[in-house]
């Protein structure tokens, strides 16, 4: 088999920062305000879908990364979201372990979308766009599936809680904080783990603020002496997650689900809650961010994605990018 | 932009989700095999084992598990690049022509348990492990290999299926559908696999489900709750037959070869109760691979038939 056509090598990079993240997007998504309005409507649309199917929060969870993740690289399409989202759905529940039947996610789809007319064909046509888009998702991940395969937010919540011996309300606190923070972008900036140790750092402190002094104290030299490190991760991602947090309470407290939830015997919290957290903060700062010459040269962020190139290699080592950069010129020396 | 780096030189195989092609990297000229996976409107979109199998093999990398070494689009078809691996442990157990020594069997075991053994260590069980998934590399390295059953060890409340591995390597607790299990399961049917080895025949070998629990309690004798409590609390355990385990004497008539901690070995990871069965470094441990002939160098091994 001749091997001259065009070929594209692509190094997975399952996480990128905020400035990189709006750049991808200028490619994609024409109208900004629009995109985030139909994310909280997918979200709640997934939400729902994952209720009635019973599905853990990490399916969830996984669904709403791979259709962030879908849109850096894809054409935002309003009239698609639901397709998008209920093949997202059906690729998160493969990755998760959680099976069903992709005729029981259509059928739920239908309930949850109202939509009482369903025929068969219509049905069959749906099952088969789903199918189509697959493999657009995980093209979009690069076919990385080290992300969302141990690590997911509930979880860890739970473990690295325990491991610091929080109080179970404070866990409880960031647990429901969690699910607000899936209509963030945090997702797609940090691993899941650094998340939930950010959420936690904000429900300790979400709890000082009403306590005493003395408890306060108490807390914070618990936090301070965290070691991030033993958790693998490290202070500006903790802090990227925290920044991107408190922030996105601040700017969408009302339409956030946390008040709604908070069990009644637990200090109140508002908007002014993250504002307060916010400037006890002082100087820390999050990820650090290239110039934007620099990202605007990266070719990983800037070229559109052309399906017409015949071959596109994922691969998740640079390594491998290295030897082959270095094997492809000592062939061209010769 | 450049080069395709990968050709498909020769079909050499289908399965159920993809077809597998012998080719060339062109950057190393290294022989390799690509898995062109495909997506079919029966099994529900994109198939789970495809899934599970780069799933799996990119957490890993260690010398007794095959290498998954790129992953490519090419006319909207998924294809999985992996290491060439020529033959494996089923192809060379079947053919008659093929002699091997006790040294070798050695060698091929502890290739199979570091490897299964790096596979648990990172929470992943295998659950297809027979003589045909552990492939032999040419310079004879043993590698684990087919990851499309596998999956991550799950959380407390998770339920399993029982219905995962090839009948004739499946361990007691799976033949009684549990839904919670461990990666003991692994080593029941790498202890399967050990007394094939020594065997040269299947060694429990049932013709169905119902008769896969006959067999092997037959052979090792039926489970009791003295040993393994609870265990009659599994639904159908009251229709079984009463078998007493083999004695020792047995088991040496049956694996005349085997030396003494051999048997040790094999009566350990072919345990009834799986809380006691060995985990794969108390396997690692044995007493077996620390006592003389010493394994054989995999790259020694001869495995090209005899018949000239």
């Amino acid at each position: 088999m001749s091997s001259a056509f065009e070929a594209e090598l692509i190094l997975s990079r399952p996480y990128l920062t905020r400035k990189q993240i709006s750049r991808a997007q200028k490619n994609t998504i024409s109208d900004l305000r629009s995109y985030s309005q139909k994310k909280l409507v997918i979200i709640k649309y997934l939400s729902d879908m994952c209720v009635q199917l019973k599905l853990p929060r990490k399916t969830l969870e996984t669904a709403i990364y791979y259709y962030e993740r879908y849109h850096l690289f894809n054409a935002f399409e309003t009239e698609l979201i639901y397709l998008l989202a209920t093949s997202c759905l059906v690729l998160s529940c493969k990755q998760t372990e959680t099976l069903k039947k992709v005729n029981e996610i259509c059928q739920v789809s239908y309930k949850v979308r109202k939509i009482l007319k369903a025929n068969q064909d219509m049905m069959e046509t749906f099952k088969k766009r789903i199918w189509q888009t697959e493999l657009r998702i995980l093209e979009s991940c690069s076919f990385d599936y080290r992300v969302n395969n141990f690590l997911h937010i509930d979880e860890y919540i739970i473990k690295i809680g325990k491991s610091l011996q929080l109080e179970p309300n404070v866990c409880y606190l960031a647990w429901l904080i969690a699910y607000d923070v899936l209509k963030s972008d945090i997702l797609l900036i940090v691993p899941q783990h650094c998340i939930a140790i950010a959420i936690l750092k904000i429900s300790v402190e979400l709890f000082n603020l009403q306590n005493d002094n003395s408890a306060n104290e108490n807390n914070n030299t618990k936090w301070s002496k965290v070691d991030y490190s033993f958790f693998e991760t490290n202070e500006s991602s903790v802090n990227e997650a925290y920044f991107e947090i408190s922030n996105f309470y601040i700017n969408t407290f009302d339409i956030c689900d946390l008040q709604a939830n908070i069990p009644p015997n637990y200090p109140h919290i508002g908007i002014e809650s993250f504002i307060e957290l916010k400037q006890n903060t002082g100087r820390q700062r999050g990820l650090g961010e290239l110039e934007n010459e620099d990202i605007n040269r990266d070719p990983f962020l800037n070229n559109i994605r052309s399906t017409a190139v015949r071959e596109r290699r994922h691969v998740l080592s640079s390594k491998l990018v290295i030897d082959e950069y270095n094997a492809i010129n000592d062939t061209q020396h010769k | 932009m450049s080069e395709s780096n990968y050709t498909k030189e020769k079909k050499v195989g289908e399965g159920t989700y993809a077809v597998v092609y012998l080719g060339k990297q062109l950057s190393s000229g290294n022989n390799i095999a690509v898995k062109e996976i495909k997506t079919s409107e029966f099994k529900d979109g994109l198939d789970m084992s495809a899934i599970r199998e780069v799933k799996y093999l990119q957490e890993l990398n260690h010398p007794n598990v095959i290498n998954l070494i790129d992953i490519f689009m090419a006319y909207d078809n998924l294809n999985l690049v992996l290491e060439f691996l020529p033959t494996d442990l089923e192809v060379v157990i079947k053919d008659k022509n093929i002699l091997f020594t006790p040294a070798d069997i050695k060698s091929w075991l502890l290739m199979t348990l570091r490897g299964v053994y790096h596979v648990h260590r990172n929470f992943i069980l295998h659950r297809d492990l027979k003589p045909n998934n552990l492939l032999i590399s040419p310079d004879g390295l043993i590698k684990v290999a087919d990851f499309g059953l596998a999956r991550a060890v799950p959380g407390p409340r998770e339920m399993l299926t029982s219905n995962v591995v090839t009948r004739w390597y499946r361990a007691p607790e799976l033949l009684f559908g549990a839904k919670h299990y461990t990666y003991a399961v692994d080593v029941w049917s790498i202890g399967v696999i050990f007394a094939e080895l020594m065997l040269r025949i299947p060694y429990l070998p049932g013709q169905d489900d119902m008769n896969q629990m006959e067999v092997t309690f037959r052979a090792l004798g039926t489970p009791t709750d003295k040993q393994w409590p609870e265990v009659s609390s599994f639904p159908g355990y009251n229709k079984l037959q009463i078998y007493p385990p083999p004695s020792r004497d047995e088991l040496r008539k049956r694996f005349i070869a085997a030396t003494e901690s051999a048997l040790t070995l094999m009566e350990n990871m072919l345990m009834m109760n799986p809380h006691t069965r060995w985990d794969t470094t108390q396997c690692l441990e044995s007493e077996y691979f620390k006592e003389l002939p010493t394994p054989s160098d995999p790259a020694q091994i001869n495995i090209l038939s005899q018949k000239a």
